[in-house]
């Protein structure tokens, strides 16, 4: 899996194929539209593109007030001001008027690595999701950017799509895409690892060295964070152990959905690779990740230690 | 049938108006009584617009409430929605034995309006700030269809606090949104007391002027020139426009107006009989002329 696509070109394909055959696909701007990749739509269809000026809160309700006239209103906006300063916006105008709006929150994680808290995406999945009837995606590669974009647009309600600054990998076979179950790339006994967005690739990247330890994980890519496909976290439980990874905080993201269904259900043994709930620093990408263990070494420590790890260090 | 958008009237019409104005009172204080509760200050002051909408202004349908080329109201005050429940069931939207449900549990006619439960509510308000960009969003949609229907939205003059009413300010004037117009609701007073002492958001007309719109200050309780404002919308081609309707918190009971505890009331002993008596005065009045 060598070749990747830049985010913006994936949504720029996904967005021309659908509004050539949807009319009523319509885009919403907080002068966000052209850094989106939307250049061309912009260019092709200057009557269904909504400018608001950078103003995300009322770019919501906007896109809100168009949805209530059948219109379907894409906002793509980095995921710090998408989720988080339009909140409110986002939970009343589209959450509880239950309108057919798609927001995408791009540049999430550490994407802004240069820029620090005020733009890191690292609380999104976990504010979002508690928007009632919210489905979410989190595409790991280019095709499932497709598939979810799709489906994005299928649903009659509100989604939210995270999407990563990284280059999403382009996948050497088409793989069927079924948005509301998990990939399993993987069954091995050991332990299970399952990941999301971008961070499923970081974890391919340390399969290697898990194995040369002589580990035989399952492995699971979470497209969907809501709903979530519970049988792929139940799989997942049979190992014994878990290991979360996700470019979000440790609270409220992948890793609490996956704990939250083991304690509901099938009570197992976890490690979240996640970032802690700080102000953290900024610097250059790769640094950063390595800091707080998301690069594949960090993974693949984390895996092979908990994976040794011999009998549950909990007190009974 | 399908109600159109009416301009002009002559005074027995005006009268009527003025009647069912508080004909819609009446309904606010049936809904407290069943609640024993309710946000009567602003519902109060609003009335005789919402009521001039409803029935004279908006092109909406009872019998057909979602028809798509009807004109949107949405209450950005939602905590007004006593108005906006009292003018829909007048106007035959629901039965008025749902009145009686108000704050039930599940009932169809929460604190705050809910479209999804009760026939006539376009936005799901109460929360304050977002009317005003929902409208836009409305707007545009019906011009991109070629519909001539028309976004009406009331705020509050306390709500102007809240910073996304300018973003949705600046938006409708970009887009030259001159099928939408906003009423302020501008009794002067808010939970807390003194609107221009918590915040002054005055001279409100010149606010919105400098963003783009055309604007009219009027006398929001005399409905001669309610009506009158609202059949020369809009003000200005190519503009949105503003009503500042200069009104009195709790116009309608006497120990209520201009008294800012009454914004959410929970009648004390003999409030609720007091309040119905005069109501009924103020209907004799009318209909005596």
């Amino acid at each position: 899996m060598g070749e990747k696509k830049s985010f913006k070109k994936a949504l720029n394909d996904c967005l021309n194929e659908a509004a050539s055959q949807d009319e009523s696909i319509v885009l919403i701007s907080a002068d966000s539209g052209p850094n989106s990749g939307f250049k061309e739509f912009i260019m092709d269809h200057p009557d269904r593109y909504f400018e608001c000026g950078i103003a995300e809160a009322a770019a919501e309700s906007v896109a809100s007030g168009l949805a209530t006239c059948g219109f379907k209103p894409i906002f793509c906006a980095p995921s710090p001001f998408a989720a988080g300063r339009a909140y409110e916006f986002f939970r009343i105008d589209i959450g509880y008027m239950r309108q057919n709006v798609k927001i995408i929150g791009r540049n999430s994680g550490f994407s802004y690595n240069d820029l620090g808290p005020t733009h890191y995406g690292l609380d999104d999945i976990a504010l979002v999701r508690e928007i009632p009837e919210v489905v979410i995606f989190a595409p790991q590669d280019s095709d499932e950017m497709e598939g979810c974009f799709r489906e994005m647009l299928n649903v009659k309600g509100p989604v939210y799509m995270r999407v990563h600054n990284n280059a999403l990998p382009v996948p050497e076979k088409k793989r069927e895409f079924d948005p509301y179950k998990a990939v399993v790339y993987e069954e091995g006994s050991d332990i299970s690892i399952i990941s999301m967005g971008n961070e499923t690739e970081q974890v391919w990247k340390a399969l290697d060295a898990i194995k040369a330890a002589g580990i035989k994980p399952t492995v699971i890519g979470m497209h969907t964070l809501s709903p979530i496909d519970k049988d792929a976290i139940r799989l997942a439980a049979r190992t014994g152990k878990i290991v979360t990874v996700e470019e979000h905080f440790l609270n409220g993201g992948l890793g609490s959905i996956v704990a939250e269904v083991c304690a509901d259900e099938c009570p197992t043994k976890m490690k979240r690779i996640a970032v802690p709930n700080i102000y953290c620093t900024s610097g250059p990408y790769e640094e950063l990740t390595h800091l707080y263990g998301l690069n594949p070494e960090g993974i693949a420590d984390t895996v092979i230690n908990f994976a040794k790890e011999k009998s549950c260090s909990c007190s009974v | 049938m399908t109600e159109e958008r009416r301009i002009g009237m002559d005074k027995g019409e005006i009268r009527q108006l003025e009647e069912t104005a508080y004909e819609c009172r009446k309904k606010i204080l049936r809904m407290c009584k069943a609640h024993q509760a309710g946000h009567l200050g602003g519902a109060f002051s609003c009335m005789d617009i919402v009521t001039a909408l409803y029935f004279h202004s908006l092109k909406v349908d009872p019998q057909n409430p979602k028809m798509e080329d009807r004109d949107r109201f949405i209450l950005s005050a939602g905590h007004k929605c006593l108005a906006q429940y009292s003018a829909l069931c007048h106007k035959g939207f629901f039965p008025e034995e749902l009145l009686d449900t108000y704050g039930c549990l599940n009932c169809r006619m929460p604190g705050h309006p809910d479209m999804k439960k009760l026939p006539g509510i376009e936005a799901n308000t109460g929360a304050l700030g977002h009317g005003l960009s929902i409208a836009c969003g409305m707007a545009l949609g019906l011009r991109k269809k070629g519909l001539k229907s028309r976004v009406y939205t009331i705020m509050g003059d306390g709500e102007l606090a809240e910073g996304t009413n300018w973003e949705g300010a600046a938006i409708a004037a970009h887009y030259k949104l001159d099928h939408l117009t906003v009423v302020v609701d501008n009794n002067g007073l808010q939970i807390g007391g003194d609107v221009t002492k918590l915040m002054n958001y005055q001279p409100i007309e010149d606010h919105f002027k400098g963003f783009g719109w055309a604007v009219r200050k009027i006398d929001g309780h005399n409905m001669e020139e309610i009506v009158s404002t609202l059949d020369s919308l809009p003000f200005e081609e190519g503009k949105p426009s503003l009503i500042v309707a200069r009104t009195t918190k709790g116009k309608g009971f006497s120990k209520a107006e201009n008294v800012a505890k009454y914004h959410f009331w929970a009648p004390a002993p003999g409030e609720m009989e007091l309040a119905e008596k005069e109501n009924e005065e103020e209907l004799e009045a009318i209909r005596n002329g």
